[in-house]
């Protein structure tokens, strides 16, 4: 098998399962009782949610520790305020954001923010559409579909020119930038302060952790509404017991991650492209999506105009190949992509869409098997609409 | 499915399970174009309930992608909830108890999508229905046990003659050895059990979110004490022993409604006479070949997988279509808004709906 889908999931490494073995036995303990050995537990939780954030460049007590992105993208939101105010709409969003803030987002009176054909924000959209009534800006810090970056920092530097023109004018609504990384932790260097936002979602799911741990990075100035009450954990926001496994887990999975992404950025870079220039030589032209330049090193995003690109996922799972084709979760509910749509791209480019992921089980040799496989699939399914027509 | 000279196309039904998808292999392995075709009907969720429609159709894709057949979707939702969940949803209303697969296969399945794939260019259409179209008959299948012809008893005589039921003469057992044999990737798909579209939901859920609920009495039947409350008589169905909320001892079991009242009678008594009958009036009686008879001897069938048992059936009014079955013994009342479905040995003659 050659797994080319590391944006939806990520096998637990051998050294992160091995961490946190040990806290669902012998270190079971609620790290809330009285007794000593709970407060061991009580410290390596702690701690581990200390190398989390500090691997974003925050404290352990900027983190609220959730069950993955989805629930961190919906609790940022709780940062809106709930009295109601006329004239614009108190959240803007990418329209390309993943389903877990497009959804959560309809809570609340929002508007979207438009993109270009390769997925970037479109700034002067963002400008035109920031009233003094905006709260909160949401944007991924790289799409889980094309794998585009955002430019964060520049987004936050317009977000300050408006925090201070309503400073002079004295209104004191705030200002928030809040950013789901989940799918840039594992390539990109993250910086809370670089990156300028105020809520950052994390995820330890897409980079070698345990699913259902993510957290969500909260500056000092932002304000959240308790979300689960209960026991007062995760400073009140999100009570019940603690996962310290979870949480070991995902700190262990950031840990491996330190100081290697350069490296494995560049061998992503060179995979995509002989996996590239493989796909060149297909008897029908490939379309490669999203922005060349700023684009997660590990993704390539393709489409085959005329094809069925569910047809080719299974053709291609018969012969141990796994792609995905746009989000897992849109696909599984029967609709076209979001994202392919507000990029521009025609019904039959977004038909034929794959996403190709690359990651951790991926070496040049499987990514070359892999490439020469999905052109033969590619080549044969072009053969039979062919002679359909 | 034995003769087949110049090819003939087939557009089978595929809803992703492994009936459809074992069909899918035979027709193609007898020499047919086969089109796949997957019937969207229902994809709305319900608060906690997820349709499994998108599930289902990648499975029939991949089902046929790997079988190398052609696949398509026809939208049938708009039909669907006029035809069959509309009707379905009056009749509980009218305190009646409908079977919704009966009308799917009478108004979809056997309706437009035949006549779709007719218009597209079929010779026949196939589904993975346990039954047999032979001679211009619909007949019982092989595998009694799985025989579905209980719920084909209305299914146009046009549609019957250009039918192929691919699983007529297999056991069910049969067909999930093929599954694996023929490598089907859904082979060990679990079958559902609940209202066919909208996955495992009970029926009662599905009713809650378009009946109002109406709090009312339940009685005994014998000495007419309040025994406890329901959320609506609509809910409840003769016979039903579940459910009642009132605890202890034997079971109690529904023997009437009364939809006026809005109170729902129960007993303790299995031998209550309200239960049982030995003659059964029925509505809306169906013959698949035109009768004048009005007096025959027949075997019935009162559900699903129940057994045929003989019966004489007496047409009371033939123009409106009203009759009546009179038992050997007596039996179990069916509810009304269910089927009773006629047979002449194994050949499926109609049926009618009990009034």
């Amino acid at each position: 098998m050659i797994y080319l889908d590391h944006a939806a999931a990520t096998p637990v490494s051998k050294k992160v399962l091995e961490k946190m073995t040990p806290y669902f036995s012998e270190l079971f303990f609620n790290p809330s009782s009285p007794y000593l050995p709970a407060k061991t537990v009580r410290e390596d939780f702690e701690h581990a949610k200390s190398v989390i954030a500090n691997s974003i460049g925050a404290k352990g007590n900027d983190l609220v520790i959730t069950s993955g992105a989805t629930e961190a993208n919906a609790l940022a939101f709780t940062a809106v305020s709930s009295e109601s105010r006329s004239g614009g709409a108190k959240i803007l969003v990418l329209e390309t954001e993943h389903a877990s803030v497009l959804e959560s987002v309809k809570r609340y009176p929002f508007e979207l923010i438009k993109v270009d054909r390769t997925g970037l924000i479109d700034l002067s959209n963002l400008k035109n559409k920031l009233s003094e009534n905006t709260e909160l800006i949401s944007v991924s810090l790289a799409n889980n579909e094309l794998g585009t970056i955002q430019p964060l920092a520049e987004i936050a530097t317009i977000l300050k020119e408006e925090k201070l023109r309503r400073l002079k004018n004295h209104n004191t609504t705030p200002l928030f930038l809040h950013s789901d990384a989940s799918q840039g932790l594992s390539l990109l260097d993250i910086n809370v302060a670089r990156l300028g936002v105020d809520l950052l979602t994390l995820n330890a799911a897409k980079i070698s952790g345990p699913k259902g741990v993510g957290a969500l990075y909260i500056s000092h100035e932002v304000r959240l509404k308790p979300f689960v009450n209960g026991g007062g954990q995760e400073r009140g926001l999100r009570a019940g017991t603690e996962n310290v496994a979870g949480v070991v887990g995902f700190a262990a999975a950031v840990e491996a991650l330190k100081n290697h992404s350069a490296s494995k950025r560049k061998k992503y870079m060179r995979l995509v492209e002989n996996l590239k220039h493989e796909l060149e030589g297909a008897s029908i032209e490939p379309v490669f999506l999203g922005n060349k330049k700023s684009r997660l090193a590990n993704f390539l995003p393709v489409s085959f105009p005329g094809l069925d690109a569910e047809r080719l996922i299974y053709k291609l799972e018969e012969r141990g190949v796994l792609v995905s084709t746009g989000a897992a979760c849109a696909a599984s509910k029967g609709e076209a992509s979001h994202v392919l749509k507000a990029i521009g791209l025609s019904s039959e480019e977004i038909a034929g869409s794959l996403r190709i992921s690359l990651g951790v089980l991926n070496t040049e040799e499987n990514v070359e098997e892999a490439g020469r496989i999905i052109r033969e699939v590619v080549d044969s399914e072009f053969e039979r609409i062919k002679n359909d027509h | 499915m034995t003769t087949n000279n110049p090819q003939k196309t087939v557009f089978l039904g595929m809803s992703g399970g492994v009936d459809s998808s074992v069909s899918a292999v035979l027709l193609k392995n007898a020499g047919y174009k086969v089109v796949g075709v997957y019937m969207k009907n229902w994809s709305k969720n319900l608060p906690g309930m997820k349709c499994p429609w998108a599930e289902d159709l990648a499975d029939a894709k991949r089902v046929a992608t790997k079988l190398d057949i052609d696949f398509l979707v026809f939208d049938f939702e708009k039909a669907y909830k006029t035809k069959v969940v509309d009707y379905m949803l009056d009749e509980f209303k009218a305190g009646r108890t409908p079977n919704p697969d009966i009308m799917c296969n009478e108004e979809i399945k056997f309706k437009l999508f035949f006549e779709e794939s007719l218009k597209r260019g079929a010779d026949f259409i196939a589904t993975g229905h346990y039954a047999k179209s032979e001679d211009r008959l619909l007949k019982l299948a092989k595998d009694e046990n799985k025989d579905q012809t209980y719920f084909l008893y209305r299914i146009s005589k046009e549609s019957v003659e250009k039918t192929l039921f691919p699983l007529a003469d297999l056991r069910k057992p049969e067909v999930k050895k093929l599954a694996k044999e023929f490598g089907l990737p859904n082979a060990f798909k679990k079958e559902s059990m609940g209202i066919c579209f909208v996955g495992d939901v009970n029926i009662k859920d599905f009713l809650r979110e378009y009946i109002e609920l109406k709090p009312g009495e339940i009685r005994d039947m014998e000495t007419d004490k309040v025994l406890g409350f329901h959320d609506g008589a609509v809910f409840y169905t003769l016979g039903q022993r579940h459910g009642l909320n009132v605890g202890g001892g034997l079971p109690y079991y529904v023997v009437k409604k009364d939809l006026e009242r809005n109170i729902v009678f129960v007993s303790k008594n299995l031998n209550e006479k309200d239960l049982w009958a030995k003659e059964i009036e029925l509505e809306n009686i169906f013959f698949r070949d035109a009768t004048e008879q009005t007096e025959q001897n027949i075997r019935i069938r009162i559900r699903h997988r129940a057994p045929l048992i003989p019966a004489k059936f007496v047409f009371t009014d033939i123009k409106k279509l009203l009759g009546k079955v009179v038992l050997e013994e007596q039996i179990k009342k069916p509810a009304a808004g269910q089927s009773i479905v006629f047979y002449d040995d194994e050949i499926c003659l109609g049926g009618g709906i009990v009034k």
